[in-house]
């Protein structure tokens, strides 16, 4: 009987990690497989977790098991693999059985970095997740939870700028969610990792994100929170990374946006602030090329100079512009559609434009 | 005796002479009506006998046999009274009859159509304009009409049109006593009384004004994105008041429309100004396309040569817009039913607004939105791919501030917007004399390639648009279509970089990944 055939049948078994992994404390998986079917008394099981293990308890079915999952190109690493990411292995983590996944296993132990925030993103939110995850990405694998919103951008970033990138799912491989994400989805576990501790058919449920989440941290140096309300499932990737001994950034937001308050308050309870990416390559002392040379200065006209005058002095909508800087309807648009596409300045908000940063 | 009148039905929009037979004869006295009569017609008995009673003549008992022939088409409506009360008065011998008691040569002459009232007054029916064109076309010479349809008879010329007001006035026109027929005049269509809003009121939202300028100079279909209260109704409402002149064809063609579904103002007679039409959400499939038992036209039929306004767009069922998708392409509906299948026309332009999430305030500056992720790609999945396809222009809109509001300067006016908007399809009416299609939203694949040839600083902008904004492939006919609008209304022949960064700018649903 390999251990990893052992590990296999206990994800199987669909009891809850945290209590195998509390069973396991006082006896060996080995153990636990050949005593189960005789006297058990003494490890004081409650009947459905016995009852559970009892079912699943069978060589053919391990053997079925590993037909189903190899017929459906879904690989598998279990804690007795060397392949197992040993920021997972630690014991604060709550280490799961079994990770079953698609794509580059390899990538979970090179230094990682989640960066994770609420599923109704601003456009603040979006700009910000993508301008600090694209220069991260140079230097961390970044992990995050597919979600729409924040974690959909950074993925989508980390893969923009030829990163890599993990995403750890709340339910099993079948059954990824949202559908609006599963074109990144093939793409993530094309280059880069997708990755569930739950077996592949699992459906969501309303705990199975909280434990997920505890993962996402665990596999990481740190957890960049992004955006997060009061109540944000982030915030819980942040208690855990805490828990586990990660690091917590935070990038600030305002202070009268619901959707900035969970940020805020980690920042008051001592989270890093994060306002690009240079303060997290920073605090782990990385080395970065600090700015890129200059891009070749593309060459503005009358109109283009006079919008990017007008929005260095903060940020304005289409109808200030148009009473500030006494241009035809027709020339605002065409120099805004041009400066947008050179990448000058940025839409901030619903027909608010502001300059772009040249950090 | 036997007496035969002429009158004049429809099927769908286009007229075809019916002939009315009134045979009488002594016997058990009752009327009957053949020639697949609806309700409507058989009931005319009811109001021909007492009709012809309280305009001082005789309808004692006899056998009294009407026949509408074509026997086998369908006849709907009130429109024959005045024929067959016409057609009891010669059989009966107390009219339009000759010293030897012979009808009337000039009876053949005459079409009549005409509802009648119980006391005998000649009234208005439906579709007096497509019959008096079908009856011009077949040769007819005289025509008379209800006094309150004269005004529809004015602009159709070849033909006379007499206009009575009881049945007693139109027995003295067949009796020879001298009538005029109704004067006709000339069609003047820059006649803009009926605009509700005009957008020197709009504040702000330059934008969105621009981008209904270009909306309207090249008949492109637009969507107004927002939050509540931002000013999307109004904005559309104003469209009428900048949509380029109506031509003297286009508005015969609309009025035959109303005309024949009865919703012309009698006091005009004619559709001199684009139709804007903003049916409810809650409208059937039926009342949009048209049809019914008797293949009615529908509200995308009376918007022809209009706009057709849908408010809050993902509020209607998603099978009600899908319906949208081949008169937008083709310009025509074609009602099947069992009976019979008619063609209508319904070439429009599409306005449509919806919030860009439930609550409204997605996106928003100044609100925070409610809604789940969830909820908002459920709203915006009702909108379909190929519906979002044949709309050229998407506007986001803002919310209004209060200083703008309070603001007294006005805005440009839409009699201003329009001149430039009636320049700039001059110049595509020029371009496709002969093709059949009159701006540049029609254009088709071949027309795109003859005249939206871009320079290397257009082609550089919009290749470097689609890296960068992530456009998706549908956008690029569509900003070429709008960029060739607005070189026009720049007055210029050939499209500049600076047009193609401006048409860029209307793909908003297009970036959001939409």
């Amino acid at each position: 009987m390999l251990l990893s055939d052992v590990y296999l049948w206990l994800a199987y078994s669909c009891v809850s990690t945290h209590k195998i992994n509390r069973l396991l404390e006082n006896l060996s998986a080995t153990e636990l497989w050949n005593s189960i079917d005789g006297d058990t008394g003494k490890y004081s099981f409650d009947d459905r977790t016995l009852s559970a293990l009892k079912r699943a308890h069978s060589l053919d079915y391990i053997e079925s098991v590993k037909q189903y999952l190899s017929a459906n190109n879904i690989e598998y690493v279990t804690r007795a693999d060397p392949l197992f990411p040993e920021a997972l292995a630690q014991s604060e983590v709550d280490p799961p059985l079994v990770l079953f996944y698609k794509g580059n296993i390899d990538i979970a132990r090179e230094p990682c970095f989640a960066v994770v925030g609420t599923r109704r993103a601003s456009g603040y939110g979006k700009y910000a997740t993508e301008k600090i995850v694209g220069e991260l990405a140079e230097h961390f694998t970044i992990v995050s939870g597919l979600a729409t919103g924040i974690d959909g951008y950074a993925h989508g970033a980390a893969l923009n700028a030829g990163g890599k990138t993990i995403a750890v799912l709340g339910s099993g491989l079948f059954n990824a969610s949202p559908s609006s994400n599963l074109k990144l989805f093939d793409e993530i576990a094309k280059d880069g990792l997708v990755l569930s501790e739950y077996t592949p058919d699992t459906h969501a449920s309303v705990y199975t994100f909280p434990q997920r989440n505890r993962i996402i941290s665990g596999l990481s140096k740190g957890v960049l929170v992004v955006e997060a309300s009061e109540k944000s499932g982030s915030l819980i990737t942040a208690n855990c990374a805490l828990e586990q001994g990660r690091d917590v950034f935070a990038v600030p937001g305002d202070i009268d946006k619901l959707r900035s308050v969970g940020t805020n308050k980690l920042i008051k309870q001592g989270a890093v602030a994060v306002t690009s990416a240079s303060d997290v390559l920073d605090f782990y002392g990385i080395a970065h090329g600090g700015k890129k040379a200059a891009e070749k200065a593309v060459e503005l006209d009358f109109s283009e100079t006079r919008v990017i005058t007008e929005l260095s002095s903060g940020d304005k909508s289409f109808d200030a512009l148009m009473e500030s800087c006494g241009l035809s309807v027709a020339d605002l648009n065409s120099a805004l559609s041009s400066l947008l596409i050179n990448g000058l300045i940025r839409q901030k908000s619903k027909n608010v434009y502001c300059v772009t940063q040249q950090a | 005796m036997l007496a035969r009148v002429n009158s004049y039905a429809l099927n769908g929009l286009e007229g075809y002479g019916v002939s009315v037979e009134v045979d009488i004869h002594p016997g058990q006295p009752r009327t009957e009506i053949v020639g697949l009569p609806d309700t409507a017609v058989k009931e005319s008995k009811e109001r021909v006998r007492a009709a012809v009673k309280n305009s001082g003549f005789d309808f004692s008992a006899q056998v009294v046999t009407v026949n509408l022939a074509p026997a086998d088409m369908r006849k709907e409506g009130p429109s024959f009274d005045l024929a067959i009360a016409l057609g009891v008065l010669v059989a009966t011998e107390q009219a339009g009859v000759d010293d030897h008691m012979v009808p009337l040569q000039t009876l053949d002459d005459y079409v009549f159509l005409g509802e009648l009232s119980l006391s005998g007054e000649v009234r208005k029916i439906n579709g007096v304009m497509p019959m008096l064109i079908a009856a011009r076309e077949q040769g007819k010479k005289k025509i008379v009409i209800p006094r309150e349809n004269a005004n529809e008879a004015k602009y159709i010329r070849g033909i006379d049109v007499y206009a009575v007001g009881t049945l007693r006035e139109a027995i003295a026109l067949l009796n020879g006593v001298e009538f005029k027929p109704i004067e006709k005049s000339d069609v003047f269509l820059n006649d803009r009384r009926g605009v509700a809003e005009d957008l020197k009121y709009v504040k702000g939202q330059y934008a969105a004004k621009r981008a209904f300028e270009i909306a309207a100079a090249g008949g492109h279909n637009i969507l107004l994105i927002g939050a509540p209260g931002g000013g999307k109704t109004m904005l559309a409402k104003c469209l009428p008041g900048i949509l380029p002149d109506m031509t003297e064809s286009e508005a015969l063609e609309t009025t035959k429309i109303h005309s024949t579904a009865g919703i012309l103002d009698p006091e005009v007679g004619i559709v001199l100004h684009r139709p804007f039409r903003s049916p409810h959400h809650t409208a059937s499939k039926i009342a949009l396309t048209g049809g019914g038992a008797n293949s009615h036209p529908g509200e995308i039929s009376f918007a022809h040569n209009g706009v057709l306004f849908l408010d809050e767009l993902p509020e209607y069922p998603r099978g009600v817009l899908e319906l949208l998708r081949q008169p937008l392409e083709d310009g025509v509906i074609t009602v099947s039913r069992a009976a019979r299948s008619v063609e209508y026309p319904a070439n429009f332009m599409l306005v449509a607004s919806m919030n860009p999430c439930p609550c409204g305030y997605y996106g928003s500056d100044t609100h925070e939105c409610t809604c789940t992720p969830a909820q908002i790609q459920k709203y915006m999945s009702k909108l379909s791919g190929p519906l979002l396809d044949r709309i050229d222009l998407h506007v986001e809109t803002d919310e209004v501030h209060y200083d703008e509001l309070n603001s007294s300067a006005d805005a440009e006016s839409s009699a201003s917007v329009r001149e430039r908007v009636n320049a700039a399809r001059a110049i595509q009416t020029e371009r496709y004399k002969g093709t059949g299609i009159h701006s540049n939203a029609k254009m088709t694949t071949a027309m795109i390639k003859k005249y939206c040839v871009l320079d290397s600083a257009g082609d550089r902008i919009l290749s470097s648009a689609f890296d960068k904004l992530g456009l998706s492939a549908r956008a690029y006919t569509r900003i070429l279509k709008v960029a060739r609008t607005i070189a026009d209304l720049d007055g210029k022949e050939t499209i500049q970089s600076s047009h193609v960064a401006e048409a860029v700018m209307y793909r908003k649903l297009d970036k959001a990944g939409k």
